[in-house]
């Protein structure tokens, strides 16, 4: 039996607000087992941002627990969650989301720099050669175009290897062209390193590419559809 | 499903540890060093400030250390308003001990190149003065030579501005003497008091056939004393202390010299650096918002770290580090620029310093100012750092994510830190904690008030915003208040600034109208005094005979007095308490009084009466004083006095008191007596008149000068002139370091503008794309600084009329007086550089292309 990474138990956000609470999340569970693709969809402001930051641990639950790798995230203080972030888990935005002072090589070596890891420069170009910016190590963020920078920071999230890849809307400000080589890398990665790959989109088509497709609509998961037998 | 129930064993790396952070703070640094560099600015223009002043004055005080014997010019120094008793001479004279003499008197001397005269102070010569130290003169031999009889030396700055060369000569009383040569330094004399009494030197045994020591005249007689050690001087001055109360010797040794003239210069020094504190808390104020600044644009990329598994400490510590070796940095720079400018300082002013200043470099003054920097960065960074810590994750995904208030015992520990140092900052530059205390709280109703009128002014557009004006008006205005403005800390940096600069020139100008005489026609300028009383009318018959006014002819007699409310003065001195105590010299002084029977134009009776004398009644004596010295006496209306005339004890009573308003018309006078009971006592004369042609003053002068060698003359336009230069030259220092204040105020401004240019850009390119020209923008941009410059002068000149006002009534205790026209010009000097500050920065907004703005925000 493969082993489960992710579990989202009865997971509900609520934002207090002045006048009223707002119940972003109602009553989320669900499963993610090793090495699967999952995506998760529905219509803007469902809250699929919210569970993602949520599983995560970029972000506490008003109720419910997360277990990530069996470790209960909301037991968990916000530096112990930083770091185990840095061990099991990357991530891939709408925004890119690349450190603007560093070259495009350094971007990449930071998350194993962190980990105290020496003469990591030879990985990171290999991994800058694998997404296609060979010539590009020294580039700076502006210096790069929307596709250039999203292929970095897949770069710098592959980097270590991790056992979750959370991605929001990776494609979401790319072009069609860019777009596939996107997400041809993303499945790729998923395939070659056994990494989970938990998905938010809008985009059906990259929806259909995973293995199970979960379906939210105003805050509640309303539908799951299993694409692939594992 | 496996649950693992391990806690995570994370190792949090110590600061030094912790390779990776040193690396980004390095690599992020990098490219950050454009922004840093407000942060490094504020700190070496405050750092500079400190160190230049106290460099100053560290260097100041080794000098009187080392000069201290060459202040006195001997070990110890003996002074007396007569000559020296021979037998006093006799006792102090031991076999080892060599002495010297000196007596100085103001006098009138003739320069007979040009035939004008001044008064200058005469200073006699006996002996080989100085035993330590050097007399520099030109020709070399000019010394030597004046002791050989009828030689006179001037002081270098008399014999330029009279143009009297070696050839010439000069009438002193009535003997002609030859130029020996010129004075460039002689011990114990100050600069100062070289530029308002400049010297004439001869030879004491030269003094007498000048005739100028007669009744009445007013002869310093000092006894320099080399002693053989340490331990004689001690002996020496226990010598003189019996004669202290009976001769009213006073004697000064070494230590007491060098204390008097720290003194002296100590007040100077407590003003100079408190404004070394203006410009260390300004540069405080800069390093706290251009971190802030920092803090704020770095909050996206700390979200990325920490999504990346950075902890809160590790993305801190990046920022600490560059700020604090930054810090360093920028405080040796400080140090640097500042010891650059305590080489210019004794260039520029030397002159007017009571010591020579060496060049040195205070090593002490440059690692506190290093120290001190240090201390700033860290203290005034750790504030809007810490907010990194508390950066959340979440924001990656949710841009405008607002995290909740985080407590945080280093933020507290920061806020307590730096409401202390400022306390603890000023204790030590002034060595007092009251006055570092006081002087914080100061700075903090300041700062209080600033703020406050800030807000109210802002308030103030807010509610009365102009909605019908025109759009660049509307636009610029309501930049003032658009999202991340800077406007109030803006306001409050300008107008500290512009506060200072405006409180010091209310200052000034208080001052100087309180030596000045104003307009009034009939006061005198000129003051001819020690008239024997047998030239007293054949001189006002010469004052008429130049068609001068003569506004008073007073009599004057010396006298001291022997008793005080009925017990003797020697009594006095012994046994009160200290609470009670009435100050020796008040007690002992020679009192110049007069006698007249109705009030001179400058005083008023302010308690009591004006009492005549009854012929006869020579136990009835009353007397009135002037307001201020009862106090010092500690006497009243009605209290009983004893005056000792010239050997003869006449009592008196106190019958009023008079507010005297010295400058305006002098003589002026403590004790008037009522006529008929000094009539007939040994007198002299003093006349008064008010001299409007430079011309005629001169002929005046000299026909007076030929005639009556023993009358001297005070120009008192010459004295107010040199006033008024020493205070020109005294501002021009303030100025200079208040300038540092400004500066900073202007980095913090600079800081502030760049902070808004990207927001400003974007905005700009938006204005641009829907039809804005450059020229509009770049009116905007000078409206609103505009706006910020003239609320920020409005404000510090407001508050600085308040502060002057305050100052003026109870720390200087002179009449306020503010000069308009100056306030107008240093208003106008403010908006101007913050129009033009601001202009300067935002040329790059106006001028980048839309294209390059759109790839930044991508
Ligand atoms: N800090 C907040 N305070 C209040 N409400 C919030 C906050 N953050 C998010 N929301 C609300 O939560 C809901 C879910 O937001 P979320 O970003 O998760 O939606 P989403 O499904 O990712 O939408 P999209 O597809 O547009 O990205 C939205 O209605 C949003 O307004
Ligand atoms: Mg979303």
């Amino acid at each position: 039996m493969p082993e489960i990474v992710l579990q989202a138990n009865a997971l509900t956000k609520v934002y207090k607000s002045a006048e009223r609470n707002l119940v972003v999340l109602d009553n989320v569970s669900f499963d993610v087992q090793q090495g699967t693709s999952i995506a998760i969809i529905g219509p803007s402001g469902s809250g699929k941002t919210t569970l993602l930051g949520l599983c995560a641990g970029l972000d506490v639950a008003s109720s419910g627990h997360v277990s990530l790798m069996g470790f209960k995230l909301d037991k968990m203080n916000e530096d112990d969650r930083a770091y185990l972030r840095n061990q099991y888990i990357g991530f891939v935005f709408q925004n890119f989301q690349l450190l603007p002072t560093l070259t495009a090589l350094e971007n990449v070596m930071v998350p194993l720099e962190l980990r105290g890891e020496r003469n990591v420069a030879s990985k990171a170009k290999d991994l800058l050669v694998r997404v296609g910016l060979a010539e590009r190590f020294s580039h700076y963020p502006t210096q790069l175009s929307g596709g250039e920078q999203q292929r970095v920071a897949m770069a710098r999230a592959f980097i270590t290897s991790p056992r979750v890849l959370f991605a929001d809307e990776p494609t979401g400000n790319l072009d069609d062209e860019n777009a596939k080589q996107v997400t041809e890398l993303l499945f790729e990665m998923n395939r070659q390193e056994n990494t989970t790959l938990i998905l938010v989109t809008h985009n059906l088509e990259l929806a259909e590419k995973t293995q199970r497709i979960l379906q939210m609509k105003g805050g509640k998961l309303v539908n799951e559809r299993i694409l692939a037998v594992l | 499903m496996i649950e693992y129930f391990i806690r995570i064993k994370r190792n949090a790396k110590p600061i030094f540890r912790d390779r990776w952070v040193w690396q980004m703070a390095w690599r992020d640094g990098k490219h950050n060093f454009g922004r840093l560099f407000l942060f490094v600015a504020s700190l070496i223009t405050g750092i500079a400030g400190v160190v230049a002043i106290s460099s100053l004055n560290y260097s100041m005080q080794n000098e009187l250390d080392r000069n201290a014997k060459e202040l006195l010019g001997a070990d110890l120094v003996v002074n007396s308003g007569r000559p020296f008793d021979t037998a006093f001479l006799k006792k102090i004279d031991t076999a080892q001990r060599q002495f010297a003499q000196d007596a100085d008197m103001a006098s009138m001397v003739m320069f007979m190149n040009t035939r004008q005269s001044r008064l200058v102070k005469l200073t006699a010569l006996q002996g080989d003065f100085p035993f330590y130290g050097d007399v520099v003169t030109q020709p070399a031999n000019a010394y030597a030579l004046m002791k050989t009889g009828r030689y006179a030396m001037l002081d270098e700055a008399l014999a330029r501005q009279y143009n009297v060369s070696s050839e010439d000569s000069i009438k002193i009383g009535n003997i002609h003497f030859k130029m020996a040569g010129v004075v460039e330094k002689f011990p114990g004399g100050g600069a100062l008091t070289a530029t308002l009494a400049p010297a004439v030197y001869i030879s004491l045994d030269a003094l007498d056939s000048t005739g100028l020591v007669q009744f009445g005249s007013r002869v310093n007689y000092s006894l320099f004393v080399k002693t053989v050690s340490d331990e004689d001087t001690k002996v020496a001055m226990e010598t003189i202390k019996p004669y202290r109360d009976e001769l009213g010797y006073s004697a000064d040794d070494v230590d007491e010299r060098k204390e008097e003239l720290g003194e002296g210069f100590g007040s100077v020094y407590r003003f100079f650096s408190l404004l070394a504190f203006v410009a260390l808390i300004l540069g405080c104020i800069g390093v706290a918002s251009s971190v802030h600044i920092y803090a704020r644009e770095k909050r996206d990329e700390v979200a990325v770290l920490r999504c990346i598994g950075s902890s809160g400490w590790q993305a801190f510590n990046i920022y600490f580090i560059q700020i604090f070796v930054l810090g360093i940095i920028g405080s040796a720079l400080g140090a640097v620029l500042g010891i650059a400018i305590q080489q210019v300082v004794p260039i520029a002013f030397g002159k007017y310093l009571p010591v020579e200043l060496q060049f040195g470099i205070s090593w002490r003054a440059v690692a506190e100012g290093v120290l001190l920097g240090t201390i700033i960065s860290i203290l005034f960074s750790i504030l809007p750092l810490v907010a990194v810590r508390f950066v959340p994750p979440l924001s990656v995904l949710r841009a405008d994510f607002q995290p909740g208030r985080v407590f945080s015992k280093t933020r507290w520990a920061a806020v307590i830190l730096i409401f202390l140092f400022p306390v603890l900052a000023a204790a030590y530059q002034t060595e007092s904690f009251l006055t570092g205390g006081l002087f914080s709280i100061g700075l903090i109703l300041a700062l209080g008030g600033l703020a406050l009128v800030a807000m109210g002014l802002l308030y103030i557009v807010r509610k009365y915003f102009p909605q019908n004006s025109s759009f660049v008006f509307r636009h610029a205005l309501s930049n003032l208040f658009r999202p991340n403005n800077q406007t109030q800390i803006l306001l409050v940096t300008i107008g500290l600034g512009a506060f200072i600069i405006a409180t010091l020139n209310i200052i000034q100008s208080s001052l100087l109208n309180q030596v000045e005489f104003k307009g009034n026609a009939n006061q005198s300028n000129t003051i001819l005094f020690d008239i024997q009383s047998h030239q007293k009318d054949s001189v006002v018959k010469l004052i008429e005979k130049y068609d001068l006014p003569v506004n008073q002819v007073v009599p004057i007699i010396t006298c001291r007095l022997s008793e005080v409310k009925g017990k003797p003065v020697d009594q006095f001195k012994r046994t009160d308490a200290d609470s009670v105590r009435v100050p020796n010299w008040a007690l002992t002084r020679e009192y110049r009084v007069t006698y007249r029977d109705s009030l001179h134009l400058s005083e008023e009776i302010i308690k009591g009466e004006l009492h005549s004398f009854k012929k006869g009644k020579r136990d009835s004596v009353f007397v009135t004083i002037s307001e201020g010295m009862h106090e010092t006496l500690r006497v009243g209306v009605g209290d009983s006095l004893v005056f000792d005339i010239q050997g003869v004890p006449v009592k008196a009573f106190i019958s009023g008191i008079r507010k005297v308003e010295w400058p305006k018309d002098p003589p002026n006078f403590i004790f008037v007596f009522p006529k008929g009971v000094l009539d007939d006592a040994p007198q002299i004369w003093v006349a008064a008149t008010r001299v409007e042609n430079q011309q005629n003053a001169i002929l005046f002068q000299q026909e007076l000068v030929f005639n009556y060698a023993n009358v001297s003359l005070i120009d008192l336009r010459l004295i107010l002139s040199t006033v008024d230069e020493l205070f020109d030259k005294v501002g021009l220092v303030v100025r200079f370091l208040a300038l540092f204040s400004i500066i900073t105020g202007l980095v913090v401004l600079a800081g502030a503008v760049l902070n808004s240019k990207f927001a400003r850009m974007k905005e700009n390119v938006l204005l641009r794309t829907i039809g804005a020209r450059t020229g509009q923008i770049t009116r905007i941009t000078i409206i609103e600084y505009g706006y910020v410059g003239i609320f920020s002068a409005i404000t510090g000149l407001g508050l600085s009329v308040g502060a002057g006002w305050l100052l003026t009534k109870f720390f200087f205790e002179v009449q306020f007086s503010v000069d308009m026209l100056e306030l107008l010009i240093i208003s106008v000097s403010v908006i101007a550089l913050t129009v033009f500050i601001g202009w300067w920065n935002s040329r790059e907004v106006i001028s980048t292309p839309p294209l390059q703005v759109l790839r930044k925000e991508s």
